[in-house]
């Protein structure tokens, strides 16, 4: 507790912080600007579909399409970035030796780096809920509003269901996060680290574009980043949820017991 | 208030090993590759002891460093601090060692305060009074709240000694601690170090330059090639004899007169003078000969002491070419 204190005390003394907070509040708030100079235009064609087109007349739905539209690029992106620099931004200012020359375990200072950019994810995606909910309803209003099989429902349902759906997302991203940690532990690069982290992710998500490679897919953790959107449907299929945060906690696990194992002992000679 | 006010037994103990040993290294060995850095390296550092670790730059001094605090793991061998071994007990050992290892690195976001505060905090509790007093130790209280990204090289070394100094640790470790800075700084944290050793804290003090550790250091160990080559107090590091130039009544018999002496070891005509090296202690008892001699002396002048610089470049260079050579010389200092 008193490492992760001062892991976040960093985190929050660091400007790079912010611009990553900036970029993912910006998101949901041009999502909504877009849509609202776009409101009396009915051929929107360049939008994608699904959930983000259901946005288009209700503020209720952009924490949603918010979502969809992150977690494909730029969320990932600055899981990796954050957790890769963590560890490997602190190699490259020497400040690692300053800090494990003190009466800390590298476990623990493993587990607070991985806390901390956790919690960086956890506000960054706050940001956008908060941010897209507040424009949208501020562009659109909040109304009830048909899930995907056809039952309207409320408000307070679909704030719910987005919540449930957000959680969800935080666990997937949590998965690059760990992989751009492992990283950090064999390189002092962060740049390095981060770019290795999201060539996994591509290389993961072009395995999975192909039926080819469909054998493989319950096994790429990037396969079940969509499946939150079940949720839209009434029952609810809870079954690619559960599959997808299975896979998640796995992958998790693995990554950073796989991470505790190299830094455990590594020499750190920066 | 302090631990290291409290104790002020230390330099003023009488030489001969009563103090406890703060720090030990037993065969610590490191090879990375094929490239063996520190080769079974034995130290044993005693409270209150300001211990020089010299040698040339690569001869393994930050490698024996990172590894008697942890940061790196020994291929064999071992260190003790206070009763922890390391890599074993290295938490604990830990919370008794302050200092930094090559350059002190900080966070340049942060003031010189808050700095001290996130990593002082880490070992033990810290208050603001305590960081306001490191600050002021080193000099750098008008600065405390600047970023230390603004601060100079100086000023940095200065904040490394603050944080080595805010747990009030047992053991100090600084690495080349003057190197970079301007004749001023060097002074002032020679004098630091200095006062440390007179409070009673353990300094383990590396340097490459010889003069440094004679200025401040009351033991030392010099390594080459990550090995022992020479250790103990410095006043025995010191070359064991001197030269003088004497001007006689007459410089020949004189020269035969000085020959004869026991402690005289070279004697040599130089410029008219008779140049004399002798055991210390020897130049009494030769102006005594040598007037008994019915030689009348005109005057002793004390000639340049053989540097230490040289005395220094002799030893690491010759276990350059033999390492078990030198340490053979080095025995009979021991």
């Amino acid at each position: 507790m008193k490492l992760l204190r001062r892991e976040l005390t960093k985190l929050f003394a660091q400007k790079r912080s912010y611009v990553g907070w900036g970029g993912l509040l910006a998101v949901p708030l041009l999502i909504t600007l877009a849509f609202y100079l776009n409101r009396n235009n009915h051929h929107h064609d360049n939008g994608p579909g699904g959930v983000i087109s259901l946005a288009f007349h209700n503020g209720l739905l952009m924490p949603l399409a918010s979502v969809a539209m992150l977690s494909a690029f730029l969320l990932p992106l600055l899981a990796s970035m954050v957790g890769a620099y963590q560890l490997a931004g602190e190699s490259e200012t020497g400040t690692i030796k300053t800090w494990l020359m003190h009466s800390i375990t590298r476990g623990g200072v493993l587990a607070s780096k991985w806390g901390v950019a956790v919690i960086y994810v956890i506000i960054g995606l706050a940001l956008v809920f908060v941010g897209g909910l507040a424009a949208g309803a501020l562009a659109f209003g909040l109304h009830a509003q048909p899930l995907l099989s056809g039952q309207t429902v409320g408000v307070t349902h679909w704030l719910g269901l987005s919540l449930v759906a957000y959680l969800y997302v935080l666990v997937g991203v949590i998965c690059v996060l760990s992989l751009a940690l492992l990283f950090a532990t064999v390189t002092n690069s962060s740049l390095s680290a981060a770019i290795g982290a999201l060539v996994v992710f591509i290389v993961m998500n072009i395995l999975g574009a192909f039926s080819y490679f469909d054998f493989l897919k319950p096994y790429l953790f990037t396969s079940h980043l969509d499946a939150w959107q079940s949720l839209l449907s009434q029952p609810v299929a809870w079954h690619p949820i559960v599959t997808g945060l299975i896979t998640f906690a796995i992958y998790i696990a693995a990554l950073m017991a796989a991470a505790w194992f190299l830094f455990r002992r590594k020499d750190i000679l920066v | 208030m302090t631990m290291t006010q409290d104790r002020t037994d230390g330099l003023a103990a009488p030489p001969g090993g009563a103090q406890p040993v703060v720090l030990a290294t037993y065969g610590l060995t490191k090879s990375f590759g094929d490239t063996l850095a520190v080769d079974h390296l034995d130290l044993t550092v005693r409270r209150g002891d300001v211990f020089g670790f010299l040698g040339p730059n690569g001869a393994g001094k930050t490698t024996t460093i990172r590894m008697i605090v942890g940061l790196i793991y020994p291929t064999s061998g071992y260190a003790t601090v206070i009763d922890h071994q390391v890599p074993r007990d290295k938490i604990e050992a830990l919370r008794h060692i302050g200092g930094f290892v090559e350059v002190p690195a900080f966070y340049g976001n942060m003031s010189a305060r808050r700095n001290l505060r996130l990593m002082g905090g880490l070992n033990s509790e810290v208050d603001e009074q305590r960081v306001a007093e490191v600050l002021d130790i080193v000099g750098l209280s008008e600065r405390a709240d600047s970023k230390v990204g603004d601060y100079s090289h100086g000023m940095k070394q200065r904040l490394g000694i603050a944080n080595a100094l805010i747990n009030s640790p047992e053991l100090i470790i600084l690495d080349e601690p003057t190197s970079g800075l301007d004749p001023q700084g060097m002074k002032d944290v020679r004098e630091l170090v200095r006062e440390l050793g007179k409070d009673g804290t353990t300094v383990f003090l590396s340097s490459h330059l010889l003069h440094e550790v004679e200025q401040v250091c009351n033991r030392a160990v010099i390594i080459n090639k990550g090995r022992v080559v020479i250790e103990g107090p410095v006043s025995e590091l010191h070359p064991q004899h001197s030269s003088v130039k004497l001007l006689t009544s007459d410089q020949g018999k004189a020269r035969d007169v000085v020959a004869a002496l026991a402690g005289a070891q070279q004697v040599t005509i130089d410029e008219g003078y008779l140049v004399v090296e002798a055991s210390d202690g020897t130049v009494r008892e030769m102006v005594a000969e040598l007037v008994a001699a019915g030689v009348g002396v005109d005057a002793v002048i004390p000639a340049r002491e053989q540097g230490l610089e040289d005395f220094f470049l002799g030893l690491t260079q010759s276990s350059d070419v033999d390492a078990g050579g030198a340490a053979g010389v080095a025995g009979g200092a021991r």
